[in-house]
């Protein structure tokens, strides 16, 4: 098959990860079933050659995105600022995953495919003054921007955001419902990565939560 | 015969016995639960004689130094089991005691044979049944209990790391009911069924099929505790993971990052590209293109129409803009119409500084604008009514109109005049 049919194939895929977005099977799963595959993944390579983009994913390949082919000084550039604007969403990020986790009481923290009811989330922070707390303290970041007094809108306006950067998806625009997407797995990745790479002594905040919440 | 009689006496004994202590039991069942969910009972709770009678049969006691009364050992079992109650039942692995049981039996039956004692031979029977019925059900009843914590997910524990140790738990006790189980020995059980086909069916054949049956299924439980458990540990590292780097980001708000992008080998998770959005307006050079663009402007123009049309019967704009789904066709559309709303501006402002303008259409013309005429004269139409009202007044529009019919009032524009008149 010529490079120019599977183009007309892959056209909207190649226009997806063009826009920067991250692919998951949860984002779009015939996208991403067609990512899977060497074939197409080369043929995407080939044609995206000029741009200096390739496809490239995460560690478990749960995830497809654009890399630079070649990183020259603009993409360095780049690259570093978003880094930077990444870093600078983090603690907030953070701290939402473990007030849901906290809220919802599950055994994990959430991790792509999983569901997220809003109104019960926003139930169970309206019972819990703590929960409460936490929701305005990370709700009020500049991250999330929310400048609400009541939960529900300080919920909405985080949940917003956070299918604006792409961590959730909501299937209906009407139903107050989210899934999680592949991109939390990215991120949690690339936390892990930082860890490393930056010998974070970890360990050492175990319990900083509990103390946080006794004083 | 005086054995048998006894017998006889000693079952009716058991069976008066049992059945009213299990009444006793059913008739405090409320207090018993009770007891059960909270750890004691308050004996001023129960009458003195009912408590005197749960005491002597073995349904409560009363622990030394405690003034509360507690359930049993074994009624707490029963409860657990009814309940499957799995952070309360215990699994016995105990197998070595039973097989001694059974090889107590069958000594037993023998020696009965050899008297000549049929009816006991018979009970001997019924008892070496019974224990081996007891040994399989053993098994049955922990790969039951295990299968049940497993698709629970080890509900019945609140939080991870209980999850983790009751995991573990349970693949501990699997591993004593499969080592219970090599004790079983099915040579020497077959020589102690020698010669007695009813024995070897209850000892050897069936115990072997229902052992090897459990055996399976200890294997296929114990894989899914160790895949849970995998689970269970990877949902741990990365609840620590996020916690921990939050509390670490929280005590060093100025945190930085090295320079991963400046390094010679820039880590591949940072490599994520920046967007590239491809942009692309309608290119009227293409003579062999001609028609499609046409035929686009003209599906335009019925759209406009339809637009036109629903705003006036103030159809909900959102119910359009859904039908109108933005897919690349309608960035295409989107662009030919600015080109054409371009166009028909360029004509307003050539109306303003010529001094002989020329007609909508003659402008078309002498511009080369490869707009159908239709087309054409409703853009500029348009434009003229999406003026503000003060600089619609600027401008006069004469239309050229010729009347299609005697018999109604449509007209057709044939072309349109703008002039433009300065305050």
């Amino acid at each position: 098959m010529s490079t120019s049919s599977h183009m007309s194939v892959h056209g909207p895929l190649i226009e997806l990860l063009l826009a920067g977005q991250f692919i998951c099977a949860i984002t779009n799963e015939e996208f991403f079933a067609k990512l899977q595959r060497d074939d197409v993944r080369e043929s995407i390579d080939d044609y995206l050659k000029p741009l200096n983009r390739r496809v490239a994913s995460n560690d478990d390949n749960s995830v497809y995105f654009l890399a630079y082919r070649d990183i020259d000084d603009p993409a360095r550039e780049h690259l570093k600022q978003q880094l930077a604007v990444v870093m600078s969403s983090l603690l907030p990020l953070l701290e939402w995953l473990t007030y849901v986790q906290e809220a919802m009481g599950s055994d994990g923290i959430l991790t792509a495919g999983d569901t997220l009811k809003l109104q019960e989330l926003v139930v169970k922070t309206e019972d819990n003054p703590s929960l409460r707390q936490r929701l305005q303290n990370l709700a009020s970041d500049k991250f999330f921007g929310s400048s609400a007094d009541s939960v529900d809108a300080q919920a909405k306006q985080v949940a917003k955001r956070l299918v604006e950067h792409g961590y959730l998806q909501q299937p209906h625009s009407s139903r107050l419902y989210f899934t999680v997407t592949g991109k939390i797995d990215y991120l949690l990745e690339l936390v892990r990565f930082i860890k490393d790479e930056e010998n974070i002594p970890l360990d050492d905040y175990q319990n900083s939560q509990a103390q946080t919440e006794l004083l | 015969m005086a054995t048998h009689d006894n017998d006889k006496q000693h079952l009716s004994g058991l069976f008066e016995v049992g059945a009213e202590r299990l009444k006793l039991i059913g008739d405090n069942a409320k207090v018993l639960m009770q007891g059960y969910l909270t750890g004691g009972i308050d004996p001023a709770a129960v009458n003195e004689r009912t408590l005197r009678r749960l005491i002597s049969a073995r349904v409560l006691y009363q622990p030394d130094d405690s003034h509360e009364l507690k359930l049993r050992h074994p009624v707490t079992q029963l409860i657990a089991a009814l309940v499957t109650d799995e952070s309360r039942r215990a699994i016995h692995a105990d197998i070595a005691d039973k097989l001694v049981a059974i090889r107590g039996f069958v000594e037993g039956l023998r020696e009965a044979q050899r008297m000549g004692d049929s009816l006991r031979v018979d009970s001997q029977m019924l008892r070496i049944d019974e224990a081996v019925y007891d040994l399989t059900a053993q098994f049955e009843e922990a790969i039951y209990s295990l299968w049940h914590r497993l698709n629970s997910n080890f509900g019945f524990v609140s939080n991870l790391s209980d999850k983790i140790r009751e995991n573990e738990r349970a693949q501990q006790q699997i591993k004593r009911l499969i080592d219970g189980m090599s004790l079983i020995d099915f040579d020497e059980l077959i020589e102690l069924a020698e010669g007695h086909p009813t024995l070897r069916k209850i000892l050897v054949s069936r115990l072997q099929q229902q052992m090897s049956a459990h055996h399976g299924s200890l294997l296929e439980v114990q894989k899914r505790l160790v895949e849970l458990m995998t689970r269970f540990r990877e949902q741990q590292e990365r609840s620590l993971l996020v916690l921990n780097m939050a509390g670490f980001l929280r005590e060093h708000p100025g945190f930085m990052v090295g320079d991963y992008s400046y390094r010679s080998q820039v880590p591949a998770l940072v490599n994520h590209a920046a967007p590239i959005v491809p942009a692309a307006a309608v290119g009227l050079d293409k003579n062999e293109q001609l028609s499609d663009v046409t035929a686009l402007v003209h599906a335009l123009y019925q759209e406009l129409a339809l637009k036109r049309k629903t705003d006036s019967v103030s159809v909900s704009a959102d119910a359009l803009q859904g039908s109108v789904q933005s897919s690349a066709q309608q960035q295409a559309v989107e662009a030919r119409q600015q080109q054409l709303k371009e166009d028909a501006m360029r004509y307003f402002i050539h109306v303003c500084e010529a001094p002989e303008p020329p007609s909508a259409l003659a402008f078309l013309a002498a511009e080369e604008l490869q707009w159908p005429p239709e087309v054409w004269l409703f853009q500029v139409l348009g434009e003229y009514n999406a003026l503000p009202r003060h600089e619609q007044k600027l401008f006069t529009i004469t239309r050229d109109e010729r009347r299609i019919s005697t018999f109604n009032h449509v007209h057709i524009i044939e072309d349109l005049a703008v002039r433009f008149q300065a305050a």
